[in-house]
């Protein structure tokens, strides 16, 4: 089989998935509410907010019925932060991605709960996390994707100008190149290297895949006669306790 | 190692130093005496296919005195000598690998295979890892001449990448290429893409 391209998703492919994520807007015109394969989209009355998703959103926007409302992540001084973090705080993990929407608990001050109840709401495109309410100072999973669309098409409706959210995001891609990149070294030790990715963005997933698999790979293969030497000796050493497999009992320990 | 990769099917044909351990009528020819048998203990390079299956096979009892001896015994071939593995155990990245073998770690982990080499397996890890952490510097920087962090050479032109990456790039295996071609790939696609977001 030819097929040209290696596993996983292409950029272009996750800039189109993050497209469902939602995204505040405030209408300019009215608009009925739309049926859409994921639910019925929330009637819009100008000018009330309401949460579209980004395809959308960036329609209306180019129709010119819709203004975006970007989400409090992609501030200047949001991204200062981050970026401090990134590179002071914590240099050898990713940020943390945001929380879960929680509220209150009623009866129980100080303590909150999960909104969503059931766990079939919680991955990326379908959690709130590029809404105007969406905690600052956390970058969500496809922070890039929707941080470019919106600029790109929705720059005036930056609280600052487009330039200068730009410049802090490529900084900030940057850094997290050059850790995603590094990541890979803690694959040295035997028997050890797991990377904690957590925290890693979509693109960046779609650009270092390919590289990341393969040193995994490679590491594999080199230890690969290592470890089956390993793994006989543990057999015949005393795994008295294996399921199935071929019995050793001629072995006479 | 599967049976119609090419790179396998390359790597099988390097050559590995091996001693007869009999006398072979006929082979006289390999040791530059033709029409004379080969004597036991002349040293021959034999590629790894051949090699591999003279030394595992054995003569199977045939006299008293063999004892299922196997018909050649073969050493480390000398891109896996002693001093290649102290020049890596040194510092991974100025070694240039292609000079030793186009195949390096294809080679080095087929001959782990046959023989028990744990110090060449810790110090081809730690390389590997070591090597590929620049492969990714070099394949940003090449991938667009973008603001790479921490790059030795100053003229970060879009054509190429300085004078000493050049050199750590021409040193690179087969593995080592692949790699850079995949990190190479991935990161011009991102800046494709980070172009092209306007075009809705």
């Amino acid at each position: 089989m030819a097929l040209p391209l290696p596993p996983g998703l292409t950029q272009a492919e996750v800039a189109f998935v993050a497209e469902m994520e939602l995204v505040t807007i405030v209408p300019r015109q009215r608009l009925e509410s739309i049926d859409l394969l994921s639910g019925k989209t929330p009637v819009l009355r100008p000018p009330h907010r309401a949460e579209l998703p980004l395809w959308l959103a960036l329609l209306l926007k180019k129709q010119r019925r819709a203004n975006i409302v970007p989400p409090s992540w992609l501030h200047p001084a949001s991204l200062t932060e981050i970026i401090l973090r990134e590179t002071k705080e914590n240099p050898a993990a990713f940020s943390p991605p945001p929380p879960p929407p929680s509220r209150a608990h009623p009866r129980e001050p100080g303590r909150a709960r999960r909104l969503a109840e059931s766990d079939a709401n919680l991955s990326p495109p379908f959690q709130p996390s590029c809404t105007a309410e969406a905690p600052a100072g956390y970058l969500p999973y496809h922070w890039l994707e929707v941080a470019e669309a919106l600029l790109a098409h929705a720059g005036d409706d930056m609280p600052v100008p487009a330039g200068e959210v730009r410049s802090l995001l490529r900084d900030l891609v940057e850094v997290r190149a050059a850790k995603m990149r590094s990541s890979t070294s803690q694959l040295e030790g035997f028997g050890g290297g797991l990377m904690s990715l957590r925290g890693v963005g979509a693109m960046e997933l779609a650009e270092s895949r390919g590289f990341v698999l393969g040193v995994v790979d490679g590491v594999r293969k080199i230890g690969a006669s290592a470890e089956a030497t390993r793994r006989e000796e543990e057999e015949l050493g005393g795994g008295r306790n294996d399921d199935d497999d071929e019995s050793d009992d001629d072995m006479g320990i | 190692m599967s049976y119609y990769d090419i790179d396998s099917i390359l790597t099988d044909a390097e050559k590995i130093p091996c001693t007869f351990q009999f006398d072979i009528p006929d082979l006289g020819y390999l040791d530059n005496n033709p029409g004379q048998t080969l004597k036991t203990g002349a040293r021959v390079g034999l590629p790894l296919w051949l090699a591999e299956m003279l030394a595992i096979a054995n003569t199977g009892n045939i006299g008293p005195d063999d004892q299922g001896k196997s018909f050649v015994a073969f050493d480390l071939p000398p891109a896996l000598g002693n001093d290649v593995v102290q020049a890596l155990k040194a510092d991974p990245r100025a070694v240039p690998i292609r000079d030793q073998s186009a195949h390096f770690y294809s080679l080095a982990t087929h001959m782990m295979d046959l023989s028990e080499e744990p110090e060449l397996s810790t110090v081809l890890r730690k390389t590997f890892v070591t090597r590929a952490g620049e492969i990714a510097l070099h394949a940003r920087k090449a991938g667009g001449g973008g603001s790479g962090k921490g790059g030795a050479s100053e003229e970060g032109s879009n054509l190429g990448v300085g004078g000493a990456g050049e050199e750590f790039l021409r040193g690179l295996d087969e593995w080592e290429r692949k790699l850079f071609r995949k990190a190479h790939d991935g990161a011009r696609s991102g800046k494709e893409w980070m172009e092209g977001v306007k075009k809705f």
